[in-house]
């Protein structure tokens, strides 16, 4: 059973989607531990690939790649721990990220959310173009610490105080923290609206929301 | 002139076409807006929701419409300028939303910026039009900016400008002051004073914005750029082969709608093609690899006979220092001997397209001097074999007292605007870098800079089109 987590986390640190599925579901077929499956397997590669990253030994492909390939297990695993009424066990946090409305720039927004996968956040992408009412209800749903919202454009930056606006209106400001970032951002506009949080690369990101949720 | 100088056989650029060609008939191309859909279906092309596959006949039957050069006129008409065969045409960066100052700050963009770019390309002997976003005014409101820099480009200078590519409406505002200016909507269709930058969304698709506003312009009969930006690695192959063969098929598609819905409209084939660090994901556009993408856009489009734009003094450096100059130089140098026609970005750009700089734009200025002085090659006349003068000296001897020294020199060497060519104890008594020299030099221009007047009437008429439609 060990010889089949070590491969899981091979698989992830290969970042191989097509394997991590094919041996996600023999861990359902087999009737194996599933949470067994995530902490021995998929967790142990992804953190083996963050390190590598921090190393400066991998690309960002690699970690992408590793990132798809955790998602796909996950997708599997999940359900069937749900399903048995296990708990999966604590992950660093929960992220909700985007690209917000009127802006399609994605490819920062996407390296973010690796890195944070990377580094043991569940992360919830939904995607580019999104309105502030929206990152809000997904980060209910899913019971996020951390809005993050990416903006490109010096006119969809207002966007991003949309999101800080709507959640003061429904008196959920305390709720999550709010992570802004994206070339025009700065910490001076996430100061003046009232962001949590600012950081210029996604290393960075990741580094902040480990110090702020360990608080 | 010197001849082009081309990086592809001519078999490699049909594999490229052909590769464009395959993708648009066997994947397609997403087209987001209604009437650029339909312009397709009237086309009797297969459109499928937004999804569009074109045809080799298609393709290559409208490419062939695109005028092989064309004229875009200024307010001065000595700064008239053809855009395509043998010329080059210089002009300011585009779209940046920060100033990096000499101290190594960084600060928001403002109309003033705006306005002192426009006047610094104006004075500049070696930048052809002032270009258009020279700086993105972060100070005035975002409906209304596009009026505010129409109204400076054509206040501060007389050299030819761009029309904002932000949908439809502004693309129209943008005629509607042009043709304030020229005399008349007419006056403009038959010859063109607008160029506007449009942009792919790659991989595959153009948006509404876009499309709108080249939809205007073409109707209007005013030139477009339609480029492509693919940053290789993510939102291209991670294949220099592979990333030609998407741009252009994203050029390509654009082109035949310009010419699907006026025939003859004058476009220029655009690339800003250029990489994502493996690293960290930065576009990275000082390197190598641009250089590439760049000269094989020029001999890409020369092979569709229509002009070109690509280059410009890129960089990824975060301030005026060594790497912003030799990734500048090498990038412009490449757009400029391999016959691209059109060179947005030439003056100014820092960190990825992200801020421009007043010392940087200097330095790019010189930089650009220097190439076209490098473009115009040898003579071969009398004066340049230089027989005579070789003989009247003869062995040993010196050519400095000689008169063909005292007048030739000025035909055939440049003196430099910038660069420090004093003895070491001369530079030493201040020691100005570079970026130092620059800083002092762009005070001087604009300080002695006069805008050329604008007649008052076309003056007052544009105001109020302004007051108006804010
Ligand atoms: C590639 C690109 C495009 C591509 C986007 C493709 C895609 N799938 O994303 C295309 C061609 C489609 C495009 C379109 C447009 N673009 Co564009 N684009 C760029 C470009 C060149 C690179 C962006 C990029 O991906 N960078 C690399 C990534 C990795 O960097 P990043 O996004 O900043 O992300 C890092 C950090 O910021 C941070 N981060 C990012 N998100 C988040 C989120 C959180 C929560 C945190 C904590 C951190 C974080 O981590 C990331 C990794 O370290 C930039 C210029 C530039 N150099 O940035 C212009 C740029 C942003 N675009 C610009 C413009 C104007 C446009 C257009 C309006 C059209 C045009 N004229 O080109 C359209 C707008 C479309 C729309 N409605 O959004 C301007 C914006 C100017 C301004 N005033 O704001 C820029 C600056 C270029 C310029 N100088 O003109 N663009």
């Amino acid at each position: 059973m060990n010889e089949l987590f070590s491969e899981l986390k091979q698989a992830i640190i290969d970042g191989d989607e097509d394997i991590v599925e094919e041996l996600s579901q023999k861990v359902i077929d087999e009737s194996i531990n599933p949470v067994d499956a995530v902490q021995e397997g998929l967790i142990k590669g992804i953190e083996v690939v963050g390190e590598l990253w921090k190393a400066g030994e991998v690309f960002l492909p690699d970690v992408m790649m590793s990132a798809e390939a955790m998602k796909v297990g996950l997708g599997l695993l999940e359900p069937e721990i749900a399903k048995l009424g296990m708990s999966e066990g604590e992950s660093k946090g929960k992220i909700v990220l985007g690209t917000v409305e009127g802006d399609i720039h994605d490819i920062g927004k996407n390296i973010t959310g690796a890195m944070f996968t990377a580094a043991g956040y569940k992360v919830f992408d939904i995607g580019t173009d999104i309105k502030a009412e929206d990152f809000v209800l997904k980060a209910q749903e899913v019971g996020a610490d951390i809005i993050g919202a990416s903006a490109l454009l010096t006119t969809t930056m207002s966007a991003q105080k949309q999101i800080i606006d709507y959640l003061i209106e429904h008196n959920l400001k305390d709720q999550f923290k709010v992570f802004i970032g994206g070339g025009p951002t700065s910490q001076a506009y996430a100061d003046e609206i009232g962001a949590d949080g600012w950081a210029e690369s996604a290393d960075e990101a990741v580094a902040l929301a480990d110090r702020m949720l360990a608080k | 002139m010197l001849p082009k100088y081309n990086v592809l056989t001519e078999e490699q650029v049909l594999i490229i076409h052909n590769e464009s060609i395959k993708i648009l008939e066997e994947i397609g191309m997403d087209f987001e807006y209604e009437p650029a859909l339909k312009v397709f279906r009237d086309q009797g092309l297969k459109v499928e929701g937004n999804r569009v596959h074109f045809t080799r006949e298609f393709i290559e039957g409208k490419v062939k419409l695109a005028p092989a050069e064309f004229t875009l006129h200024a307010r001065n008409p000595e700064h008239n300028l053809v855009c395509g065969g043998e010329n080059i045409i210089y002009m300011p960066g585009y779209g940046a939303p920060f100033i990096q100052l000499a101290d190594g700050t960084r600060r928001k963009s403002t109309m003033q910026d705006y306005e002192n770019i426009v006047k610094l390309a104006g004075a500049s002997k070696n930048l052809h039009m002032t270009g258009g976003t020279v700086a993105e005014p972060q100070d005035i409101p975002d409906e209304i900016r596009h009026l505010k820099m129409i109204y400076s480009s054509i206040k501060n200078s007389d050299k030819c400008f761009m029309g904002s590519a932000e949908g439809r409406e502004r693309a129209q505002d943008s005629i509607e002051m042009a043709a304030l200016l020229f005399g008349g909507k007419d006056v403009i269709k038959e010859k063109p004073v607008l160029i506007s930058l449009i942009n792919s969304l790659t991989p595959l698709k153009f948006d509404e914005r876009m499309l709108g506003a080249l939809m205007a312009y073409a109707e209007a009969g005013q030139a477009v750029v339609v480029a492509s930006l693919v940053m290789a690695g993510s939102t291209g192959p991670a294949a220099l082969v592979g990333t030609l063969a998407l741009q252009n098929a994203e050029v390509l598609a654009g082109i035949a709608l310009a010419q699907s819905i006026n025939p003859g409209t004058p476009v220029v084939y655009g690339s800003t093609s250029a990489l994502s660090d493996m690293r960290t994901g930065s576009l990275s556009i000082g390197s190598p690899e641009t250089a590439l993408f760049i000269s094989a856009s020029a001999q890409i489009a020369r092979f569709y006979g229509v002009p070109s734009r690509s280059g410009g003094g890129l960089n990824d450096s975060k301030i005026v220092d060594a790497q912003a100059g030799y990734e500048s130089m090498m990038t412009l140098m490449a757009a400029s001997v391999t016959g691209i026609n059109f060179v947005l970005h030439t003056a100014g750009i820092l960190q990825y397209f992200m801020a421009i700089s007043y010392e940087k734009f200097m330095m790019d200025d010189e930089m650009a001097g220097m190439l076209l002085h490098y473009l115009k090659g040898f003579n071969f006349d009398e004066d340049g074999l230089a027989y005579d003068a070789i003989a009247k000296v003869g062995p040993g001897g010196h050519f400095l007292t000689q008169k063909h020294t005292r007048k030739n020199h000025k035909k055939e060497f440049r003196t430099p605007q910038l660069s420090d060519r004093a003895a070491f104890d001369a530079w030493s008594k201040e020691k100005l870098d570079t970026n130092q020299r620059a800083h002092k030099q762009w005070q001087e221009v604009l300080a002695n800079y006069v805008p050329p007047a604008l007649d008052e009437n076309i003056d007052k008429k544009l105001l109020e089109f302004i007051a108006q439609r804010s």
